[in-house]
């Protein structure tokens, strides 16, 4: 199964690859027919990649969401699923384009790590962590494409009005609003991430908060979409600030998952 | 305006929201950027002494308790509190109005198409309920039908439920009480000040075949020794499965290893004892003699440079790492093997028998509850205020008999324009195809 599995993240990280360049070529040679081509292919690459985290699940014996590979992996594979439903749903190819090279390079980050499977330590061991981690990769995949859409939005901006890619993005009050829908996705799963994670460390540490920093850094993403909110809400907010908050936002989500690994302690340090 | 009511407006305000929760964000990182509860010299020799200075100053130490932090979340409920207060009477009155067709004919609306001639479809396209037929003051016929009018509630029922949840961390913090209790199966030992004891029947450590730990399991007794005849309640712990006894929560914490240590003197026991690593072991004759079991290796290594390690979780090579005191200064450290002896004077201390001792933590936190139940209702609002947008459509029969249908949706924006004119064309492109 393991070996299956291997296999199986190559041939993914190849359809990926191709697909990112599809996209490429659909921006410069301008023929729609190329994006629906880039996406079958996205598509085709997140179905082999849902089969990889099976086997991966069915080989360990246990949900394969523990270590920093195999959450790197489910990562990559909630961005490609969120960006291309994204895709499809607001006929919007050029978000393809962009979202790409970012599940390409989390993609890469996962072939970067060990991909040994090991026995989870006793604490590990739990339902609510299931729950929580994967309420996290959907929380992961929305924010990253709403990173996405922060960064189109704000090259719209710069962009000659009339050409291809201004013909292709949509205006400034929909871009705003299809941002606003993948935050929205994002915040209510990383509540569900967070509330989870609680419940869990109360069952395996009594303690449901402990202000550990990886906790702290959820707490701090958690604010920070909350706020964008409410930025939003305010006349002549929602747009170019919006788009800014949602920029930082995944600095915020991607500091929570590599930073505060590397370069703060705490108990999430094996994770 | 007054500058108090400037003031009082101003707290109360979304402005002043946005403001907290960004400051509340930057305080959040600040803290977790520095190793909290250290001391002074701690800080200094991680940092420099300016700032381990600045850092026990500003209180970073202990950043989720100090002051500043209160302030700042006292603010934040205040405003919240403010906030849920003074909407919910125009909240109470905007929701009855979404249940109803505008009143005025320059109402508010996000969408309209002109020139419909059936209008009951565009309601069903949208994914609306079944309009309602009625008649407006001047006569003319109306449909109307709206939806998610729960969805106004979201942000209300979302700030209530953050209010909960902090007021149930806060309590809880207050008034937690927590005690740590380890030591080695047929160990009795007091839960803190409780009036309870705490028997540990039973220690086991669950290997894997590839000797990685799957489960540690305690089976424990917690006696009621405030009740006459002490009554008991037994269970069963592990890693993730607690259990309560006498209201208060059982955790299989953290493990660690206990051996025993025998004292002779002159050549004769006078005192043998099960000590965990990081104990004290006060000699029964000599109250100024006092050895530590510092640390335990199974499979003990030692490498020049490093210090002494473990090779494996095995009891293949044990050794005991001990220090001696005597009034309080240290004589020596040193490590032993199994089987040897340290001499002090006329007494012998050896070291035996390694076995594993838990760590069980006992807490009573009443208000757990409390914040769960705020942050079920985060969850729930958060579900209602950007899942549910409210929605009404309304259609108006003129003389001629053609009808113009509105639709207001703010939380939809230029998506629900957009799905709105998309429906009220196809509609129309189907009744031209037919004609
Ligand atoms: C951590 C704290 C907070 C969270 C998570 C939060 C969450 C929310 C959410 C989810 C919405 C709905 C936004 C939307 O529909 O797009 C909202 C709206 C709003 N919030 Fe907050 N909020 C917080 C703090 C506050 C505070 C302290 C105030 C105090 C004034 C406030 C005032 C408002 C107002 C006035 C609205 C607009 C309500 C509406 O559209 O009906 N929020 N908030």
């Amino acid at each position: 199964m393991l070996r299956v599995e291997n296999t199986l993240f190559t041939v993914v990280m190849l359809a990926y690859f191709a697909a990112m360049i599809l996209y490429f070529v659909f921006i410069a040679v301008k023929k729609d027919g190329l994006a629906k081509a880039a996406m079958l292919l996205q598509a085709g690459g997140l179905l082999l990649h849902t089969a990889a985290l099976v086997c991966r699940g069915v080989g360990a014996g246990r949900l394969p969401l523990t270590n920093q590979y195999e959450f790197a992996t489910a990562f990559a594979w909630g961005l490609s699923l969120v960006s291309l439903v994204f895709v499809v749903r607001f006929r919007f190819p050029v978000l393809g384009a962009f979202a790409a090279p970012v599940v390409f390079l989390v993609i890469g980050y996962a072939a970067m790590q060990s991909r040994e499977v090991r026995e989870l330590m006793p604490a590990l061991r739990s339902n609510w962590l299931g729950f929580h981690v994967s309420t996290a990769i959907i929380a992961y995949g929305a924010f990253g494409v709403s990173f996405v859409l922060g960064i189109i939005f704000l090259l719209r901006e710069r962009m000659a009005a009339g050409g291809f890619l201004d013909h292709h993005i949509p205006g400034r009050e929909k871009l705003d609003m299809i941002a606003y829908r993948s935050v929205s996705l994002g915040l209510l799963f990383l509540t569900f991430t967070i509330l989870t994670g609680a419940i869990w460390a109360e069952r395996a540490w009594g303690s449901y908060w402990s202000w550990d920093p990886k906790e702290t850094w959820s707490l701090v993403t958690w604010i920070i979409y909350a706020n964008y909110l409410h930025l939003r809400i305010r006349k002549g907010w929602a747009g170019r600030a919006a788009a800014i908050f949602a920029v930082a936002g995944f600095v915020c989500v991607l500091f929570t998952y590599v930073g505060v690994n590397t370069l703060l302690p705490g108990v999430h340090s094996y994770a | 305006m007054s500058s108090l009511k400037r003031v009082w407006k101003f707290i109360s305000s979304m402005k002043f929201a946005i403001l907290l929760l960004a400051v509340l964000s930057l305080a959040c990182a600040a803290g977790s950027f520095v190793t909290q509860g250290q001391t002074y010299e701690w800080y200094a020799r991680q940092t420099s002494e300016r700032t381990a200075a600045l850092i026990l100053a500003l209180g970073l130490d202990d950043a989720f308790h100090s002051a500043w932090f209160l302030v700042i979340t006292g603010f934040l409920c205040l405003n919240l509190l403010l906030c849920n207060v003074l909407r919910l009477p125009p909240l109470i009155r905007r929701t009855a109005a979404a249940g109803a067709p505008p009143r005025t004919l320059n109402a508010p609306f996000d969408a309209r198409v002109d020139a419909l001639s059936d209008p009951e479809s565009l309601f069903g396209k949208l994914r609306m309920p079944a309009p309602k037929r009625s008649t407006d003051d001047m006569g003319r016929e109306v449909l109307f039908a709206s939806k998610h009018r729960a969805g106004l509630w979201g942000a209300w029922v979302c700030h209530l439920g953050i209010l909960l949840l902090i007021l149930g961390f806060a309590l809880g913090q207050a008034t937690r009480e927590q005690y740590t209790v380890y030591g080695v199966p047929g160990d009795v030992r007091p839960i803190g000040d409780t009036g309870y004891m705490l028997v540990i029947d039973d220690f086991r450590i669950g290997l894997r075949a590839d000797d990685t730990v799957e489960q540690y399991t305690a089976d424990i007794t917690v006696y009621d020794m405030n009740a006459d005849g002490a009554p008991s309640r037994s269970a069963t712990i592990s890693v993730n499965n607690p259990a309560t006894l006498y209201g208060m929560k059982f955790f299989q914490n953290s493990t660690g290893w206990a051996a025993t240590v025998r004292v002779l003197k002159s050549g004769e026991e006078i005192q043998r004892e099960v000590v965990c690593a990081g104990d004290y072991l006060t000699v029964k004759d000599n109250a100024d003699l006092v050895v530590c079991l510092n640390a335990f290796y199974p499979d003990y290594v030692f490498t020049p440079g490093v210090g002494p390690s473990t090779a494996s979780g095995k009891l293949d090579n044990p050794a005991y790492l001990y220090s001696v005191y005597y009034q309080e200064r240290m004589l020596g450290m040193n490590a032993l093997m199994e089987g040897e002896e340290l001499t002090i004077d006329d007494y012998t201390v050896t070291f035996s028998d390694p076995q594993s001792y838990t760590l069980i933590q006992v807490k009573r936190d009443r208000f757990t509850w409390l914040a769960l139940a705020g942050g079920l209702i985060v969850l729930a609002g958060l579900a209602l205020a950007l899942y549910a947008p409210t929605a009404r459509v309304w259609a108006i029969r003129d003389a001629n008999g053609a009808w113009t249908a509105f639709g207001a949706c703010p939380k939809g924006g230029a998506l629900f324009r957009e799905r709105f004119q998309r429906a009220a064309q196809a509609k129309e492109d189907t009744t031209d195809a037919s004609s």
